[in-house]
């Protein structure tokens, strides 16, 4: 064991190496990209250099004359596709802009013409020589820009159901004690995968083959069908690995269609890479949030009054919403709370998930402002979450089926050392360093949806597993591998394990954190099926359902038991008695509170997700504690982090080794959303000026020191038969705050905008 | 491209008389240019035809026939088949392209092909012998120094650079020096793992 491979804890799996480690270190391990194809035609994209108004013309003459120049498509002869709706209202798409529909134009960067070409280098040429006669209308980009709409998110987003409230805040804040009313700002982000947005089209007769980085290739599949107008049958999505995604990869984007439909007038495979820039414009990203806080608490810290407004910034024809106040409403002890979300449309491509897209910015508000009561109460902040802490949500009074919180606060903090911390602001120096500890609570919803899954066993005791999931650097490949190897007792060499095909069983999004949790608990599901059969060959008049069932669930029986199940099948014998080689399962999964139609969506490419606070009896969370030390020179104000810290609990561990990966991963985004990445908006054209990997900041290796991940033993056997709470998003949401308030300790200076430059600091 | 870069004639630079005064350099011998600009405009080769170019990759001669752009990342991805060598920016600023050139780190979207003529290039499958990893392969597999794994093909070629050029004798020094390389999955701290895990072992030989 090392430190790259945790020694697991109760309740944890083995920390094996990653399934695909060997195709990831010696380049074989083929990206969408990468995929061989015969004779492609490349395809570059023009995009629009105004936000708003109409092309008047297109000068294309120069750019026919290079050669090698095969055609160049723009809104006057681009086939028409089908408009399809918003991923998360009912339908596919990442935004309901339909690029090279009209001379409109809605945002800055949209598609306005694609060149196709036999060379990379000839398209590229050709459009750079694409002039472009634009008539510009102004457009509003942002808040406050005048001619932006707004409104309450209830009611124009169908996913945003009601603005948590209980009680009666108004009369309880009135009355409180002590109180905070506190504003907060987070930028705008872009997930800036190092993978760029590629898509490669191929027709062989009327069936389609799509190369594509996705993380969730059923969604892909629909959308691009139903764009096009064809049977879904008809359309494959491979991509057996996805070059990071967080959130970017998750719905269809506009371009997938249109290079479908152009490989189909080619009659010709279709290649694009887009650039890096164009990244930032033909997919989702980030919107910047705006909140208000009011907290007032009795004189003991127990909270009396908790009011979360927030307002989300998305495009004009589309109410994308995080809505974050689902979350904090809920997660502290309170008897008065109130909300409210709103959204303010601008002249901006559509926002979309982008790594914990409610948590990160409305923790960031919550926690801050929780750090400021605990300096006005003068209580140490970790004694405030304690005095606050509930395993009852305080909105519709649901339980937690499981919550750690305070246990990964006193393990976390005895690992950095809390207890050196001396709580007045600017009283920790060393040198020329103001030093400051800060600490948040993270928190992410455990979510789970519906899966299918096909598993082969052999006499030999070999294993194939084939679901339609994702490995975006999840561990998907690994993880859903150790699920088969334990289930059927077989070691994890023997198991081939087959996803990123949408031919293959379908599997939800990789999105929410939902993946391996219902990738996992389908595999185990009918991993049973396999054991049932066996066993029932073995044992014709035992109860035999039964005695499979008792395995039904690692939440229940540690694993290595549930791999023999009180009595070790003697698989062989079983083969035989069957009298056959291979027996194979396919089985369909759903998660307890699932809507009815959750099989047939799934099918469709349409996600039922269930869980955190949207279940009916119950709320499910992993929770966890975050630690930073800031470092802040007195003169130059340069700022460092050379200690991050996160214990966190997340219910049944697939793979310590992946799982620490992903938590560590996530703590240094946090840090980097608190200190780096902003996406800079120039708010009179709507235009991203950064974007490129050299001017939009993100932390290098000499940025990131010592980060310590701390993983809590928890068991919960009220979420999914995996017993998993998922963890890819769980990191990167409380450093936001933990990072602000260590630079409070060190300072005295609260900042409550997001990211924090050195500019930013009054030292 | 994105429209409002296009401004090859407001700052007068023309891509393709500059890439024709490169591709030129590299085949002209260098007596021909002392004598000065050719007399007859027309004889200068049309820079938008294919040029002969042989790559040495992994130790194979290739010979392609491409655009004088083509970077040496594009025709190992393209034209070659390699495609371990990601493109994560094509500007230089990621660093999922590296590989070595002569056995120094190079970046592979920002060098023409014309300009790795002759020379040797070694990519992310020309690391392991047969089914024997290179030991910073078999680093990275330990310390779990990725996790998308898109960066590391361009993390391990870095790697083994650094230690060669006496860049990883400590912590800092190993961070400083893989700062070349982005890793958006943020495995940062297992990289340097990794890279003080192979160092011994690649300085022995
Ligand atoms: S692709 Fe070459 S540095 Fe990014
Ligand atoms: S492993 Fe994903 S970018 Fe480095």
């Amino acid at each position: 064991m090392s430190i790259a491979a945790p020694e697991p804890k109760a309740n944890m799996g083995q920390p094996v190496p990653r399934y695909d480690a060997v195709a990831k270190v010696t380049g074989m391990a083929k990206y969408a990209a990468d995929m061989p194809l015969a004779n492609p035609a490349y395809a570059y994209l023009v995009t629009s250099a105004i936000a708003k108004g109409r092309i008047d013309s297109f000068e294309l003459t120069e750019a026919r004359n290079i050669r090698g120049v095969i055609d160049i498509v723009t809104h006057e002869n681009a086939e028409k596709l089908k408009d399809v709706k918003l991923f998360s209202e009912g339908g596919y798409m990442s935004t309901t802009v339909q690029p090279l529909k009209s001379a409109d134009v809605a945002h800055d960067g949209q598609i306005i013409a694609v060149v196709l070409a036999d060379t990379f280098e000839a398209g590229r040429e050709a459009a750079h020589r694409v002039k472009v006669n634009y008539r510009p209308a102004t457009p509003s980009t942002t808040f406050d820009s005048p001619g932006t709409t707004s409104g309450p998110a209830k009611g124009q987003a169908s996913r945003f159901k009601e603005d948590p409230k209980v009680g009666d805040f108004a009369k309880a804040f009135d009355e409180a004690e002590v109180k905070i009313t506190a504003s907060y700002e987070t930028p705008t982000q872009h997930h800036n995968p190092m993978e760029l947005f590629a898509t490669s089209c191929v027709w062989t007769g009327d069936n389609l083959t799509i190369y594509e980085p996705s993380q969730y290739v059923y969604g892909l599949k629909n959308g691009v069908a139903a764009q096009l107008g064809i049977d879904a049958d008809k359309v494959r999505v491979i991509n057996y690995y996805v070059g990071g995604a967080f959130g970017s990869k998750g719905s269809t984007t506009p371009r997938t269609a249109i290079m479908a439909s152009l490989a189909r007038r080619l009659n010709r495979p279709v290649k694009l890479v887009p650039t890096r820039d164009q990244g930032f414009t033909i997919a989702t990203y980030r919107a910047e949030t705006r909140h208000q806080i009011q907290i007032g608490a009795n004189r003991d810290g127990k909270l009396v009054a908790l009011r979360h407004e927030g307002a989300e910034v998305s495009s004009r024809p589309d109410a994308y919403v995080v809505g974050g106040t689902k979350t904090t409403t809920r997660l502290y002890a309170c008897p008065n709370v109130d909300s409210l979300v709103s959204i303010v449309h601008a002249d901006r491509n559509t926002p979309g998930f982008m790594r914990s897209p409610p948590e990160v910015p409305y923790l960031f508000a919550l926690e801050s402002a929780m750090d400021e009561l605990a300096v006005k109460l003068n209580m140490d902040p970790i004694e405030l979450r304690r005095v606050n802490d509930t395993m009852k949500e305080p909105i519709g009074g649901k339980p937690y089926t499981s919550r750690s919180l305070m246990a990964c606060f006193d393990e976390g903090a005895r690992a950095f050392g809390w207890s050196q911390r001396s709580a007045a602001p600017k009283s920790m120096t060393d040198g020329d360093w103001l030093v400051g500890y800060g600490c948040a609570t993270t928190c992410y919803p455990t979510q789970m949806a519906p899966a299918a899954a096909r598993v082969r066993l052999q006499r030999d005791g070999r294993v194939r597993v084939e679901i339609a999931g994702h490995e975006i650097g999840n561990g998907a490949y690994t993880v859903i591998g150790q699920a088969a190897a334990e289930k059927l007792g077989v070691p994890f060499e023997n198991v081939s394990v087959h996803i990123g095909d949408s031919d293959l069983p379908p599997a939800p999004v990789a999105g929410g954190s939902n993946s391996t949790a219902s990738t996992c608990s389908a595999v185990m599901m009918v991993c049973d099926q396999i054991r049932q059969r066996l066993f029932r060959a073995l044992m014709p008049n035992e109860s035999v359902i039964d005695k499979a069932k008792e395995t039904v669930g690692m939440g229940q029986t540690p694993v290595a038991e549930s791999a023999n199940s009180g009595r070790p099948l003697d698989r062989e014998k079983a083969f035989d008695a069957l009298g056959v080689s291979v027996v194979e399962e396919y089985g369909e999964w759903k998660p307890e509170d699932a809507p009815k139609d959750s099989f047939r969506a799934m099918q469709q490419g349409q996600v039922r997700i269930v869980g955190g606070s949207a279940m009916s009896d119950k709320i499910a969370y992993a929770f966890g504690a975050e630690f930073v030390e800031v470092r802040i020179d007195k003169w130059t104000h340069e700022i460092r982090i050379p200690r991050l810290v996160g214990a966190f609990a997340a219910g049944h561990i697939m793979n310590p080794r992946t799982a620490r990966s992903q938590l560590m991963g996530g703590l240094i985004w946090g840090m980097s959303s608190a200190l780096l990445e902003a996406t800079e908006l120039d708010p009179r054209y709507g235009r991203y000026v950064n974007d490129n990997l050299a001017d939009y900041l993100l932390p290098v290796n000499a940025d990131v020191q010592d980060v310590e991940v701390i993983m809590l033993s928890e068991q919960d056997d009220h979420i999914n038969p995996a017993g998993v709470k998922g963890l890819g998003e769980l990191a990167n949401v409380g450093t936001n705050a933990a990072v602000c308030n260590a630079i409070f300790h060190a300072t005295g200076q609260r900042i409550r905008k997001l990211p924090v430059r050195l500019e930013n600091l009054e030292v | 491209m994105s429209d409002k870069t296009n401004s090859t004639t407001r700052s007068g630079f023309d891509r393709r008389m500059f890439l024709a005064g490169a591709a030129g350099s590299a085949v002209v011998p260098l007596t021909a240019r002392a004598a000065g600009p050719a007399p007859n405009a027309a004889a200068a080769p049309d820079p938008s035809l294919p040029v002969d170019v042989t790559l040495r990759v992994n130790g194979d001669s290739r010979l392609l026939t491409i655009d004088a752009r083509t970077t040496v990342l594009d025709a190992l991805r393209e034209h070659i088949g390699l495609t371990g060598s990601k493109k994560g920016c094509d500007h230089g600023q990621c660093g999922a392209c590296t590989v070595l050139i002569d056995d120094r780190r190079a970046i592979s979207c920002l060098t023409l092909a014309l300009a790795a003529e002759g020379r040797d290039i070694t990519t992310v499958e020309g690391l392991a012998k047969g089914d024997k990893l290179h030991p910073m392969q078999q680093a990275f597999i330990e310390q779990d120094a990725f996790q998308c794994g898109y960066c590391t093909p361009g993390q391990i070629m870095s790697a083994i650079a650094c230690v060669k050029e006496g860049h990883a004798n400590s912590e800092a020094d190993i961070r400083e020096y893989m700062s070349g390389n982005i890793c958006r999955c943020a495995a940062y701290p297992n990289i340097v793992a990794a890279v003080k895990q192979a160092a011994p072992e690649i300085l022995k030989g």
